[in-house]
């Protein structure tokens, strides 16, 4: 069954991401049929075009932007920590993301450029990740790692709290920063899907990494002895997952458990080897994403950040309750 | 030719400026009491410790050889290997080829070599601590590497696996490479080709088994008393 599943499994994911895809398209307050989203897509039906061009299409790319990022972080810090529990969400490094951008948007230093945003989500990310490497080290058990995620959490929680609490700052700017933190796709446009594009070049510079994280997730030891230069793979790798994890944050606020339930998914189905588990993550991550915010939007648009705890919370129980 | 050579190694604590120098092809054991330095010693040969004076493989100094080429020249078989995700046992012996490029008949003969091939496609972390000892010296052997550094590869295995290992690294050392690994089991060291003994850090004796493991050095090394006796001899049929 698992070989089946391992030579077939890019084709499903694959075929799945479509689907996503075009559901994402068709699916809203004015449903379009597959004919009209084709016509739409070539300006050839002037009211689907507006639908498709304006709102959907770059709500549909951004969510297949962080939906990839977001399960591509998940492996490489798992790999990394040689941990499954291990997740952007869950070590903190999203919270770190989303501090810095709250701290930005609280300062007002969004309004001077449109990319100060993103650049804090990466300080903040980046400072979130080296304090957990600090806190968890490699091949920590996994109650260390998650209570490093948890201290974490609750500092960089801490911080956009007292940003929040800042009375000097407007109604506005605070019911910015609030519908921000929970994460969703919601007038998303081009300049997002343009803000979290490096995410693309990320991806395919981790795509080269895979049998290079195998052996990581071996132990440093090992994957020295065994021809690694572990100190140069292990920067790459803190240095790509920091800048998806951000990117990701920084145009969709915070949304859990992707990096988590994804990868762990496409693990059981294919087994851990991480030529196979990166693409495979990209692809499902961002069918996740999109089948996600597909339920928030036809539930009434419950928000995408919302959906994925819904769903995630409980697998994190499940692997929890597995592994004890 | 000079496979290894070791000069003035010390690592804080557990090894006190040590040298030695191991010819290419010869099978070399490493023996001491528990904490007397075997696999420090071992990890600073193989190029995974730091400590400081100097490595040499084959008469290059191992600062000069980049991490790739170091995997192809030596490989290294660690005490108990653990494994966080369910990679195959075929998957992991063929890490073993990363540093050289893929060789699905080269992984086939170490995993028959290791008599593992009926267990090629099962979860390497489901394995009991012999086999997934075995499922390691097969990655090694896969490497092909001309130096071998095995850290107590006999701890774990039943009679039969542990002769088949040492039948194994006496056949490597017949095509040149050098096998230097630690044990325990002081009646296996007799029939290697030198022996080196460590105490507290240092390298108290090297040279022929019989040289070394004479009743003085192991009454001054393991406080115990050296008596030959008849007793049980195994041997591979």
């Amino acid at each position: 069954m698992k070989a089946w599943m391992r030579s077939h499994a890019m084709w499903i994911a694959s075929g799945g991401l479509v689907v996503a895809m075009l559901a994402s398209l068709g699916i809203g307050d004015m449903a379009l049929s597959l004919d009209r989203i084709w016509a739409g897509l070539w300006n050839e039906d002037e009211m689907a075009a507006i639908i498709l061009w304006q709102i959907r299409v770059p709500r549909m790319l951004v969510a297949i932007e962080i939906g990839a990022a977001l399960a591509a972080s998940g492996v490489v810090m798992q790999a990394y920590f040689r941990n499954s529990l291990a997740s952007p969400g869950l070590l903190g490094v999203s919270s770190g993301g989303a501090a810095g951008a709250v701290v930005a948007i609280g300062a007002g230093w969004t309004m001077v450029s449109f990319y100060i945003l993103p650049l804090m989500a990466i300080v903040g990310a980046l400072g979130a990740t080296l304090a957990v490497v600090g806190l968890a080290r490699r091949g920590a058990s996994t109650e260390r790692l998650l209570l490093a995620g948890v201290a974490l959490n609750a500092l960089l929680g801490a911080v956009t709290s007292y940003v929040l609490s800042d009375f000097t700052l407007s109604y506005e700017r605070n019911a910015q920063i609030i519908f921000w933190l929970l994460g969703g796709l919601e007038d998303r446009n081009w300049d997002h899907v343009l803000m979290a594009a490096p995410v693309l070049l990320c991806a395919a510079l981790l795509w080269p990494l895979g049998r290079s994280m195998d052996l990581l997730s071996l132990g440093a030891t090992e994957a020295q002895s065994l021809g690694v230069n572990v100190r140069v793979l292990r920067r790459k790798m803190l240095a790509l997952s920091t800048v998806m994890t951000a990117l990701a944050t920084a145009v969709a606020g915070t949304v859990g458990f992707v990096g988590l339930v994804v990868p762990h998914i496409f693990r059981l189905m294919v087994g851990p080897e991480h030529k196979q588990l990166v693409p495979l993550s990209l692809i499902g991550g961002a069918t996740f994403v999109l089948a996600c915010d597909l339920i928030g939007r036809s539930m009434g648009n419950i928000r995408l950040g919302i959906v994925t705890a819904v769903l995630g919370g409980p697998f994190f129980l499940w692997m929890l309750r597995r592994r004890v | 030719m000079t496979g290894l050579k070791l000069k003035g190694i010390s690592v804080s604590d557990r090894l006190n400026r040590l040298n030695l120098e191991v010819e290419a092809g010869q099978l070399v054991g490493l023996i001491g009491p528990n904490g007397s330095g075997k696999s420090t010693l071992l990890s600073v040969a193989a190029g995974l410790l730091p400590g400081s004076g100097t490595v040499e493989w084959s008469g290059r100094d191992l600062d000069e050889i980049d991490p790739l080429e170091r995997g192809r020249l030596a490989a290294w078989v660690p005490q108990d290997a653990m494994f966080s995700f369910g990679f195959s046992v075929r998957a992991v012996v063929g890490h073993g080829r990363f540093a050289h490029g893929d060789d699905e008949q080269g992984i086939d003969e170490a995993l028959e070599r290791m008599d593992l091939t009926s267990l090629a496609d099962r979860r390497v972390n489901e394995l009991s601590g012999g086999e997934r000892q075995r499922v390691i010296l097969a990655r090694a052997l896969a490497t092909v590497a001309p130096l071998q550094f095995w850290d107590e590869p006999l701890a774990a295995l039943d009679v039969r696996h542990g002769l088949e290992v040492l039948r194994l690294a006496r056949e490597l050392t017949k095509v040149g490479k050098t096998v230097f690994f630690s044990l325990h089991d002081l009646r296996l060291a007799h029939s290697l080709d030198r022996v080196v003994l460590l105490k507290d850090g240092d390298l108290y004796a090297e040279g022929s088994p019989d040289e070394v493991l004479t009743e003085t050095n192991l009454q001054d090394v393991f406080g115990v008393r050296m008596r030959t006796a008849p007793g049980l001899i195994l041997e591979l049929t």
